[in-house]
């Protein structure tokens, strides 16, 4: 119980702050927990490590559950993984039982969230465990299969998914091979000119909150930043206060399997990597459709349509975070963006974090159970003030984003300009790339991965030899190369079914 | 013939020239991925451009050219003036604090729609405001580097 000494009332300050900033996050569209998660990035430079943690996860937490407000409210998906709840949500409001829509949607966030965290706490360190053993051939496989994954299960073709990691990939190998992993220190994918500021590669953080803060802010200057929600705010806001439908807990009577199935598929979507929680929340959501004894109600305002989404979505934070802390490989983006954070406090996440850790480990687990505790309380109390949120006008809002990226960019190597030009560079590239069918999630993972790949790939060459060695070295490497095998062939064999349909 | 089999397989890496061996395969990779999306999905593209079930356009139809490049415009602007003003007042965070107030008013400005009175007052004390407190707060209570 070492790690007890660790929870200072301020962590819970900090994890109830980051709820607060996640929820307005989230419930205002055209953000999203990522961004929130990147844009308050530098506030914990100056903070220890679980106190930083304790924030961001606080972020992560509110950023996925803010989303179900203005979906439900407004039929505009504050998160895209609250797509889901717009299904039923908003016919909710029309029928005037916004509120309860509103709170079905939050009991079902936090018993998603809760149960994500159980199996976190109890999975999480029986993968590690399991991964100490890794050499790094089966290392290489697993980043091949995490590669595999997100391909097979992105949403346009499998073939521009991987592209797209494969591009990541690229963009990581820029900058020198290092000699600290047993390179020769000589660099690459660069001219001469660019040498100076290209020595250490790009900088994972700027490339992040360039893609994911700036990017996102020019795909919306393109549309003009129009402010949707003001001009409907008025109707919509008074329907969700109408007394007409008064929530009470009996929603949930007979929805306990449905809360419960949706609750694991969300936390096993959150562990495959890459996929996001808009995925969670439609095989969910298509799940209960199924099993449902009144499937043609579904779509027309019925609440279990929104406990489906609403548990499947918030499932995903504890799910994407096993990967992460087992195998140093991020769920999706917004762990992605988590990974930057562990790196800024000089910690190495992978099999060995938490075995080496386990205060951190045992501290962040209380703070994501806090922070879905939290957001509940906030959520269900405070909910008409939220509703408010929303209209914040973007005008307002996106010169305070991109100074909050520049701050984020230029702090982090404690002052560097080149990276706040990185952060324009892949501000740009974002939303070319986004155009061009270039897909994020995969490109990011690639990015992240990109250099660990290399040195397990060329130092396996370098010690045995032959390329045979990733299919004969243990077991394992043959099972993973099973499970590569089935991942593909599911992309394939989905999309033929697709394309018959 | 087994052995020449594993003598195919084999690979001996130069140490000089390790550092392109990644990024060669990456690149190969990269350069059959593109053919291959070419190859397969190349036609029907061509085709549904001919039948006019999709268009080249790039951006959207009727996007807003004066915010989307005003954006980078101003945002290029706002990082070129901040290292310059930045050398000015070196470590006190100042050229972060003086150029953040133009470009937030700038940008709110470019933003905003139906533009009266009322607004003009909010983007003003917001401009000025916002950046003033992430000044204080993040350099000069959190420590942090600001340009």
């Amino acid at each position: 119980m070492e790690f007890l000494s660790l929870l200072s009332p301020e962590l819970f300050l900090f994890v109830v702050a980051g709820v607060i900033v996640g929820i307005v996050f989230g419930a205002i569209p055209g953000m999203t927990a990522t961004m929130a998660v990147a844009v308050c990035l530098p506030l914990t430079y100056s903070l220890d490590m679980v106190n930083g943690l304790g924030l961001l996860l606080g972020l992560y937490v509110g950023g996925i559950s803010g989303g179900l407000v203005p979906a439900i409210l407004l039929n505009i998906p504050g998160t895209p993984s609250s797509i889901t709840t717009t299904f039923d949500g908003y016919p909710m409001t029309q029928n005037g039982e916004g509120e309860k829509a509103l709170k079905t949607g939050i009991t079902s966030s936090l018993f998603g969230g809760l149960l994500s965290v159980f199996i976190l706490f109890f999975f999480a360190p029986v993968l590690a465990d399991f991964a100490i053993k890794f050499s790094y051939i089966e290392k290489f496989l697993i980043i091949l299969f995490a590669l595999s994954v997100i391909a097979s299960l992105s949403k346009k073709s499998m073939l521009v998914g991987i592209f797209s990691g494969v591009l990541g990939i690229w963009f990581s190998l820029i900058g020198t091979y290092d000699i600290s992993v047993g390179g020769n220190g000589e660099t690459r994918l660069m001219f001469d000119f660019m040498e100076y500021h290209l020595e250490s590669g790009f900088a994972l953080l700027p490339v992040l909150i360039g893609l994911f803060g700036l990017g996102t802010i020019l795909e919306e200057a393109e549309k003009g930043v129009k402010d949707e929600v003001q001009s409907v705010n008025g109707a919509a806001l008074s329907a969700a206060t109408a007394k007409a439908g008064k929530f009470s807990f009996s929603v949930f009577k007979g929805q306990y399997v449905n809360l419960f199935r949706s609750g694991m598929i969300g936390t096993f979507v959150g562990m495959l990597p890459g996929v996001g929680g808009s995925a969670a929340s439609v095989l969910s959501y298509t799940q209960q459709k199924n099993f449902s004894k009144d499937p043609s109600k579904l779509g027309t305002g019925a609440p279990e349509g929104v406990i489906a989404s609403e548990s499947a979505n918030n499932g995903l934070t504890g799910g994407a975070l096993v990967p992460l802390l087992s195998l140093g490989i991020p769920g999706d983006s917004t762990t992605a963006v988590l990974i930057g954070a562990f790196t800024l406090q000089g910690l190495q996440v992978g099999p060995l974090f938490i075995g080496e850790h386990l205060d951190i480990w045992h501290s962040m687990v209380v703070a994501l159970l806090s922070a879905n505790i939290a957001m509940f309380l906030i959520m269900f109390f405070a909910i008409k003030y939220i509703a408010r949120v929303i209209t914040v006008p973007k005008y307002l809002l996106y010169p305070i984003i991109i100074m909050m990226c520049v701050v984020g960019a230029y702090a982090i190597n404690y002052g560097i300009m080149f990276d706040v030009w990185t952060l324009l560079l892949f501000g740009v590239l974002g939303f070319v790339g986004s155009k061009l069918g270039i897909e994020i999630a995969p490109f990011i993972i690639g990015f992240i991965l990109g250099k660990s790949a290399e040195v397990y790939f060329v130092k396996s060459l370098e010690s045995f030899g032959s390329f045979t060695i990733f299919f004969t070295k243990s077991p394992i490497a043959v099972f993973l190369w099973v499970l590569i095998l089935v991942s593909i062939w599911f992309s394939i064999y989905s999309s033929k079914k697709g394309s018959q349909a | 013939m087994g052995d020449s089999f594993s003598k195919l397989l084999s690979v001996n890496i130069d140490f000089e020239q390790s550092h392109m061996f990644f990024p060669k395969i990456i690149m190969w990779l990269l350069f059959l991925l593109f053919l291959l999306i070419v190859v397969l999905y190349g036609r029907k593209f061509l085709e549904d451009l001919k039948a006019g079930r999709r268009s080249i356009r790039f951006f959207e139809e009727n996007f807003d050219k004066i915010r989307l490049f005003g954006t980078i415009g101003v945002v290029i602007l706002y990082f070129v003036l901040m290292d310059y003003v930045g050398v000015l007042f070196p470590n006190t965070g100042l050229g972060f604090l003086l150029v953040s107030i133009p470009f937030m008013m700038s940008l709110s400005f470019l933003y905003v729609h139906d533009l009266n009175k009322k607004k003009t007052i909010i983007i003003f004390l917001n401009s000025i405001i916002a950046p003033t407190a992430a000044w204080y707060i993040l350099g000069n209570l959190f420590n942090i580097t600001l340009p």
